[in-house]
């Protein structure tokens, strides 16, 4: 730079130089994914599904253009996705992208395909509008397709593209039997859990009685029996166990009646059938003190207003075992369940599943809940109950079974009608890994949990909460404050040090 | 070399000599300790293991403390004709601005190193991402740089502090607010380029444990020109 005059032209240049740069760099980049779970990279389970493609398979995505950037980011992140299962697929995986608001013609199209439109406040011309907007995508393969009619931002799109293509491409898949004649939930009472089993198997109802044939089916499923189960249906099961069967059981001890506010035990005869397998359920309730709450409505005068109160008989369970059932599980609420212990000789292998908190109780049936109650530590006195178990082994017979007990039976049920709720994803996610798991399919088990970012704090005293949170904010305050007081310090000592007289 | 580590030494010494250091550290410290410890959306009151309400809280202080360093750097230096001084050194331009630039930026790094206890204490309290915040803390300093360049930039073309500090805001706050606010209203083409432009577009990307080389492109482009702006306005002075 020799004059003023060329001062212009530099920057000029420079900025070219660096907007050149910028546009470079987004045709040509790379990533480098730190995270602990990979969650932004494509899993094994994902090259395990592509990689095994027989026939190409097409993927038309529908996005609407003109959108704003935060929604049509997601068209980007999806963009990078199909990108990366085109090359790891080596090419079998094509895509296409549709914009459906481009004509009418289009738009026709992506909702004859099954796409949902959302609709979106986009700013137009100094005016607020309303616009309608497709982000889905419709998988070909061979004569099949099947819709993703809206894509989550995030990490899900990975397993709702890898699961949709796995649906496609699945041959024969495995039957799964879902016990029913015992006052068990009918299919539709959980759709959460069937959606995911549908992807994998096809889900039956069975009616154990002689009739039919258990073997073709390779997971039994035993879910909330409310009446009693008559001896013969036991004595199939332990024939179906004595085959080298699969049987996923989840039921409940104990029976919680809020309305009444009391709790009674249930017999059903599962728990003596389990019991000679060294499988003992008490009839009693866990709390917790990681739990979730329940709404109460109080009257106070004219006005009534519901509360939020802590109920430790829903225990959230976040102690898992690093076993491929529970993998990635982070939370899993439960309603009323019952601690299980394994009194079996060491011929079959237990391991424990889940467990409750550190802080943990259990009282005995029958209960009367206390609303009012004040829970304190006193309660609490127990920890690391076991609340899902499995066991696995010559259980009945001369053949390997495995067997999974999980002692709520609603927490991967939906219910119907009125009292439709909908559950927490890791509470599907055990379910249907633990199906995964005795089927001996644990492809997807991966993917299921991926992404999924809850990461609870553990639960300490308010005590020591109070304690961290001032030591936080004040150690680095006084650890600044004594140095600069320090360095003052050392100043003055040298200019007193100056200033006497034998200083050269 | 040796050159610019003198003007850093230097730098560094009149921060902590005088109470400039003491006073942005506290202020940073106890504005980010505070709302991620005691009192917003806190850690304790959301619950999870990761240090997020830190980084969105550091997001805003480092905004709006790096003009308060920098403002001072070269105005003050242009104000009492001390630059005059070190212009005649044997020094170039170029080592003048990194230097500063650079003692700034070991200022920020201090400051976010004191805060690693809030890292240790989440750690002990449950499973945190590692990745997610080491890469939170590299964003933060990435960001840090962008702003030091911009605020170096406003220093050199004034010799009024004031207005260095809020010339520095004014062009901070486009890159910080303005260009996302621009960009979540606007479709097409201006829409992501307003959408590229915007700060937070690239530290969120970066903080969710991901790096990515489009990232650092564009906090590095906005340090060199933030730096080759300033070297040029201190060339000006010598040019006919």
């Amino acid at each position: 730079m020799k004059s003023k005059k060329l001062l212009l032209p530099y920057f000029l240049l420079l900025g070219g130089v660096l907007i050149l740069l910028n546009v470079l760099a987004n045709r040509f980049f790379f990533r480098i994914d730190f995270t602990d779970d990979q969650r932004y990279t494509l899993s094994d389970a994902t090259h395990q599904i592509i990689n095994h493609l027989d026939d190409p398979v097409t993927v038309t995505a529908y996005f609407s253009q003109d959108l704003p950037p935060d929604v049509s980011r997601v068209r980007n992140d999806f963009k990078n996705l199909l990108q990366e299962f085109h090359s790891v697929s080596h090419g079998k995986v094509n895509y296409e992208f549709v914009a459906p608001n481009e004509n009418s013609n289009t738009e026709q199209q992506a909702v004859d395909a099954g796409i949902q439109p959302v609709v979106i406040n986009v700013r137009e011309k100094d005016q607020a509008v309303q616009k309608k907007a497709y982000l889905g995508a419709v998988i070909h393969y061979e004569d099949k397709t099947q819709v993703i009619p809206f894509l989550q931002p995030g990490s899900g799109m990975e397993y709702a593209l890898a699961s949709a293509i796995r649906k496609l491409t699945v041959k024969n898949k495995p039957e799964i039997g879902l016990i029913q004649g015992n006052g068990e939930p009918a299919k539709y009472e959980f759709p959460q859990v069937m959606q995911e089993l549908n992807v994998l198997y096809n889900v039956r109802n069975v009616t154990l009685n002689d009739s039919v044939y258990l073997g073709k089916y390779k997971t039994l499923i035993l879910d909330g029996p409310k009446d009693s189960i008559p001896p013969e249906q036991l004595k199939l099961l332990n024939n179906y166990l004595a085959q080298g069967g699969n049987l996923l059981v989840a039921f409940d001890r104990v029976d919680g009646q809020l309305e009444r506010s009391r709790g009674v035990a249930i017999n059903t005869g599962l728990e003596t059938w389990l019991a000679n397998k060294g499988i003992q359920v008490e009839s009693s309730f866990v709390t917790d003190a990681s739990c979730s709450t329940i709404s109460l409505r109080q009257q106070s005068g004219l006005f009534s207003f519901s509360t939020q109160l802590q109920f430790p008989y829903l225990p959230i369970i976040t102690t898992f075992a690093n076993h491929p059932v529970t993998k990635g599980l982070e939370a899993v609420s439960l309603q009323f369940a019952s601690p299980m212990k394994y009194t079996g000789d060491s011929t079959l292998t237990f391991i424990p599943l889940a467990k409750t908190s550190r802080m943990s109780g259990k009282q005995h049936t029958p209960v009367y809940f206390d609303i009012e109650h004040h829970w304190t530590n006193k309660d609490f006195p127990l920890s690391n109950e076991i609340v899902a178990g499995l066991l696995e082994g010559k259980i009945a017979g001369p053949a390997n079974a495995r067997m999974i007990v999980i002692t709520d039976g609603d927490f991967a049920v939906n219910g119907s009608g009125q009292s439709a709720r909908q559950l927490p994803g890791d509470n599907i996610n055990f379910f249907v890994n633990a199906v995964d798991w005795l089927s001996d399919d644990t492809g997807l088990i991966d993917l299921r949990t991926k992404g999924i970012s809850s990461r609870p704090l553990a639960k300490i005293q308010d005590g020591k909460k109070s304690f961290l949170k001032y030591f936080n904010f004040l150690l680095p305050i006084l650890l600044i404050i004594i140095y600069g007081v320090f360095r003052a310090q050392r100043k003055r000592w040298i200019r007193i040090k100056r200033m006497e007289d034998d200083y050269v | 070399m040796s050159k610019t580590w003198t003007i850093v030494r230097r730098e560094l010494q009149s921060f902590f000599d005088s109470l400039t250091a003491y006073i942005m550290l506290v202020a940073f410290l106890g504005f980010s300790g505070f709302f991620t410890w005691i009192s917003g959306n806190d850690i304790f009151f959301v619950g999870q293991a990761s240090l997020q309400s830190f980084f969105s809280i550091a997001y805003w202080t480092l905004f709006l403390f790096i003009p308060a360093l920098t403002m001072r750097q070269l105005a003050e230096e242009n104000k009492t004709g001390t630059l005059e001084m070190l212009l005649t050194k044997p020094i170039s331009d170029w080592q003048i601005v990194f230097g500063k630039f650079l003692s700034t930026l070991i200022l920020i790094v201090i400051a976010l190193f004191l805060t690693f206890p809030y890292y240790f204490t989440v750690w002990s309290l449950g499973p945190i991402d590692h990745g997610a915040v080491i890469l939170g803390y590299v964003g933060l300093i990435l960001m840090s740089s962008a702003y030091i360049s911009i605020g170096l930039f406003a220093s050199s073309v004034t010799n009024n502090q004031i207005v260095a500090f809020l010339l520095a805001l004014i062009i901070g706050i486009f890159f910080h607010v303005i260009f996302g606010v621009l960009s979540s209203s606007l479709t097409g083409a201006a829409g992501s380029v307003f959408d590229y432009l915007s700060m937070s577009t690239h530290f969120s990307a970066i903080s969710r444990g991901v790096i990515d080389s489009r990232d650092i492109i564009y906090f590095l482009s906005i340090v060199v020109m933030g730096l080759m702006g300033s070297e040029a306005s201190l060339a000006k002075r010598n040019l006919n």
